[in-house]
């Protein structure tokens, strides 16, 4: 087991220096970046010394060796546009899209589970019809469209939910400034409602259908059969004996699904102007702020990895055969 | 049993219900007003900043010697005078009396000088557009304080926009800035202007709070980052936002509907148009070698109906543009070219391109970036349909505008044909045309060199009097108008949103100034 561990660990370094020798070269592939940071009107001797000045002169093998040697110090580098370290921008960023991906992962799990047991239970009835024809319509539903909808009918015409913005929750946390977080919970929630369901919408329409075709296999078993015939009541067969059974693929993929939550806030936040990962990496994309993105990129992989790994430890330790 | 779960969910849509009501932002005070824009900004260190919506934040927090008005014309501001020397390489300005900086330190004529001597210090390697721009279009040379209230600024060559250009520079103290390392100058500005920084959260709003005793009519100014375009529509319509900028086409008659907002469409002085590179590298192709014939770019200009694409793209009649200077300044005796396809298909014909076996005359290429300009991937289309029809075999090629486009533009590659919009100015012919006075000047994008243009630099430059600059302006404007290097197309308009509740009027320049704006009754 630990030889296994240490074995995925060493893989997931190299993924990630993979992830980040990738998006170095993509975003170099767009031509000398000294461009963005001089005048349309400079002479060559002034983009010369800029070049100079921000390290765009040196080698590009060079750079980027440079790049991951102060990686590995803790340094990302100054951001190009903000002139600020890359890191703080990068994890300052950061809990606003943990935010949305924790609220949108609950959505789409809380939500799909008793979806899926009432489609399973009531199957080829209309309850099951609408269930199944709402999680093909959610599959079906581009995020960033579902947002703009929500924001037309619950923000503008019902004006149920704020339109866009975003109330801190975990920044005041990690400052350990515990009153103000609390203060600030019910509004965090209040403003991640219409980009939670935007998010959530592919997870939880997926999620739904799977904890009912689970559902159905497990309801069929000898198992669900003995508890019936047992006399338990019929709450407890579902809860206890088939949902528990069913539930497992949603629990090991879940920690996949939250890394993929992570990646497809991108859109949203830029809808609902959550100052979040999504909104970070469009602007410094398009700034060509390359220790930005790696930042992002780099931190993201490493979720990404890390919950992969999770869910391989996890997938190992349910089942026995693997190990 | 099913009763149970029924009032069950009632009880618990009407927690849910209470507990949103009591939570809801109560309306915003009436002295804050809040703009929507669609991009963060960067940065509050002045020397660094290069965009037009940092800028425009940030000339609420810093003052200049001179201001704009919307008419272009220069104003004092922290300045009272200004002389300028015989040989127009001396500016010495003389600065009003009881200035101060937000942390209360004086503001003088040494905080002035060193403002200007800090921007051009290479230790600091700033690359924002004072630098960048400012200093090497006038050739700064350097700054000093000739007493408490006069500043003498010297530069290393006559120039005749150096006065506007140095309106541009925002001004600081001495004190706060000498201590403050440049990560601290970044978040933390402390300025000369009417509003001083309360909070910046990153990507998602700004706030300000008026100074002293500024005449501006709101005590607060929330500037939130909205990027996505339908957003910010929503959020002026349901009354949180007083002021948006970049309205698209499509949303216009919705806010106009509301009853809440109204649209603002104003001429912006940025300058459409269709570039003709005459770069060496074109030059091996046919199409290359027709776009350098002067016929081939004038017969060109009557294969485009603009108006159309104005009307029925950008959905307002445009002020068409006969040149690189915006109208108030252009030669007055230059007309629009018109849509004449019939003039055009005859002037190729007679420049030795006839269509070949009754099909196209040569090929192009047309390059665009994507999302930078109102409506442009459908204005780029149309125009190459436009030139198609004339008999041009033309490929448009649509590309990231940051990655992509912008880095052939900054090399002067981009084309054969491209488009693109440039920023102008209402104050001077000269700062428009400014973009091509070398041959070798970075925004020479189209690689042109007529010297009938380039030659006549040094003639603006020694006018001695204001008629005979405009004499010597008319003539290199007429060249322009026939022989120049830019299909002419239009000024861009520009589409704020502005709530009912103030009274705010949107500038031509793309500034947004939001102490101009009053509450409503």
């Amino acid at each position: 087991m630990g030889i296994l561990v240490a074995r995925r660990l060493l893989q997931s370094v190299v993924v990630i220096l993979g992830v980040t020798l990738i998006s170095f070269i993509a975003l170099h592939a767009g031509g000398d970046p000294t461009y963005l940071f001089v005048s349309e009107r400079a002479t060559p001797e002034e983009i010369a010394l800029v070049r100079q000045a921000l390290g765009f002169d040196r080698p590009l093998h060079v750079q980027y060796l440079s790049f991951v040697a102060d990686l590995a110090r803790g340094d990302f580098g100054t951001s190009l546009s903000y002139r600020q370290p890359a890191l703080d921008i990068v994890l300052g960023a950061f809990p606003a899209t943990i935010e949305l991906a924790v609220f949108a992962f609950a959505i789409a799990i809380v939500v799909a589970i008793p979806l899926g047991v009432v489609a399973a239970l009531n199957r080829g009835t209309a309850v099951d019809g609408s269930i199944t024809m709402l999680g093909l319509l959610g599959q079906s539903i581009p995020n960033f469209w579902m947002g703009i909808m929500l924001i037309l009918f619950f923000g503008l015409y019902l004006r149920w939910f704020p339109i866009s913005g975003h109330v801190p929750f975990l920044v005041p946390l990690l400052n350990g400034d515990l009153a103000t977080a609390l203060g600030n919970l019910p509004r965090t929630l209040y403003f991640l409602v219409m980009p939670g369901l935007a998010v959530a919408t592919y997870s939880l329409a997926r999620n739904t259908r799977l904890v009912r075709s689970s559902m159905l296999e497990v309801l069929g078993q000898d198992y669900v059969r003995t508890a019936r015939a047992k006399g338990l009541a019929e709450k407890v067969v579902v809860v206890k004996h088939a949902l528990r059974n069913a539930a497992v693929p949603i629990v090991t993929l879940g920690a996949l699904e939250f890394g993929q939550l992570l990646s497809g806030a991108v859109l949203t936040e830029q809808v609902f102007t959550i100052p979040g990962f999504g909104k970070l990496i469009v602007d410094a994309v398009f700034n060509r702020d390359y220790l930005v993105v790696q930042g992002v990129v780099l931190v993201t992989a490493t979720v990404y990895v890390s919950l992969n790994l999770l869910a391989d430890v996890a997938y190992i330790l349910l089942n026995p055969r693997l190990r | 049993m099913k009763l149970r779960y029924l009032v069950a969910l009632v009880a618990g849509l009407a927690i849910v219900g209470a507990a949103v009501m009591m939570i809801r932002t109560g309306p915003r005070a009436a002295s804050t007003i809040v703009v929507g824009l669609s991009a963060d900004i960067a940065t509050f260190e002045p020397a660094n900043i290069s965009s037009r919506d940092n800028m425009n934040i940030a000339h609420h927090i810093f003052a200049s010697l001179f201001t704009l008005d919307l008419d272009g014309q220069h104003l004092p501001n922290l300045a009272r005078e200004l002389a300028i020397s015989e040989d127009g390489l001396a500016y010495t300005y003389t600065l009003r009396e009881g200035l101060t900086c937000h942390d209360g330190e004086a503001l003088t004529a040494d905080d002035v000088a060193y403002t200007f001597t800090r921007i051009a210090d290479p230790a600091n390697k700033f690359t924002g557009n004072a630098p960048g721009f400012v200093f090497s279009s006038i050739g700064f040379r350097g700054a000093e304080a000739l007493d408490p209230q006069r500043v003498r600024i010297t530069i290393a060559r006559k120039n005749p926009i150096a006065f506007g250009l140095l309106t541009e520079i925002s001004i600081h103290c001495k004190d706060s800035y000498e201590k403050m390392p440049l990560d601290q100058a970044a978040t933390a500005p402390i300025g000369s202007g009417p509003y001083r920084l309360v909070s910046w959260s990153r990507g998602a709003e700004i706030v300000l709070e008026k100074v002293g005793a500024s005449a501006a009519a709101f005590d607060r100014i929330v500037w939130r980052i909205i990027p996505e375009a339908s957003t910010r529509a929503a959020e002026l319509m349901a009354g949180n936002v007083d002021i948006i900028a970049n309205v698209a086409p499509d949303q216009i008659a919705a806010i106009n509907q509301s009853g809440v907002a109204a649209v603002q469409s104003v001429t912006s002085t940025r300058r459409m148009f269709v570039g003709f590179n005459q770069a060496e590298q074109f030059g091996k192709t046919p199409g290359g070698r027709a776009i350098r014939d002067p016929r081939v770019r004038r017969a060109l200009q009557y294969a485009v109906d603009v108006p159309t694409i104005c009307r029925q793209l950008l959905q307002v009649e445009c002020q068409r543009a006969t040149g690189l200077v915006n109208a108030a300044n252009a030669n007055k005796a230059l007309s629009p070219y018109p849509y004449e396809p019939a003039t055009a298909e005859r002037l190729l014909d007679e420049a030795g391109w006839p269509r070949v076996n009754g099909k196209t005359r040569f090929a192009l290429t047309l390059q665009a970036g994507r999302g930078r300009y109102l409506n442009d991937v459908n204005v780029v289309q149309a125009i190459g349909q436009y030139l198609r029809d004339a008999g041009v075999d033309l490929t448009v090629e649509l590309m990231d505008w940051a990655s992509v486009f912008q880095p052939l533009l900054r090399t002067r590659t981009a084309g054969p044909l491209f488009f693109m919009g440039t920023g102008g100015g209402l104050w001077s012919p000269i700062y428009d045309m400014n973009d091509l006075a070398r041959v070798d000047a970075g925004t020479n994008y189209p690689n042109w060199s007529d010297p009938r243009w380039f030659s006549r630099w040094d003639d603006l430059t020694a006018a001695a009097t204001p008629e005979e600059t405009r004499r010597i302006v008319d003539e290199m404007l007429q060249v322009f108008y026939d022989d120049g290097p830019w299909l002419h197309l239009y000024f861009q308009p520009d589409f704020y949103g502005v709530s009912s509740r103030v009274e705010w009027q949107a500038r031509p320049d793309e500034r947004i100034y939001a102490f101009d704006a009053r509450p409503k009754g």
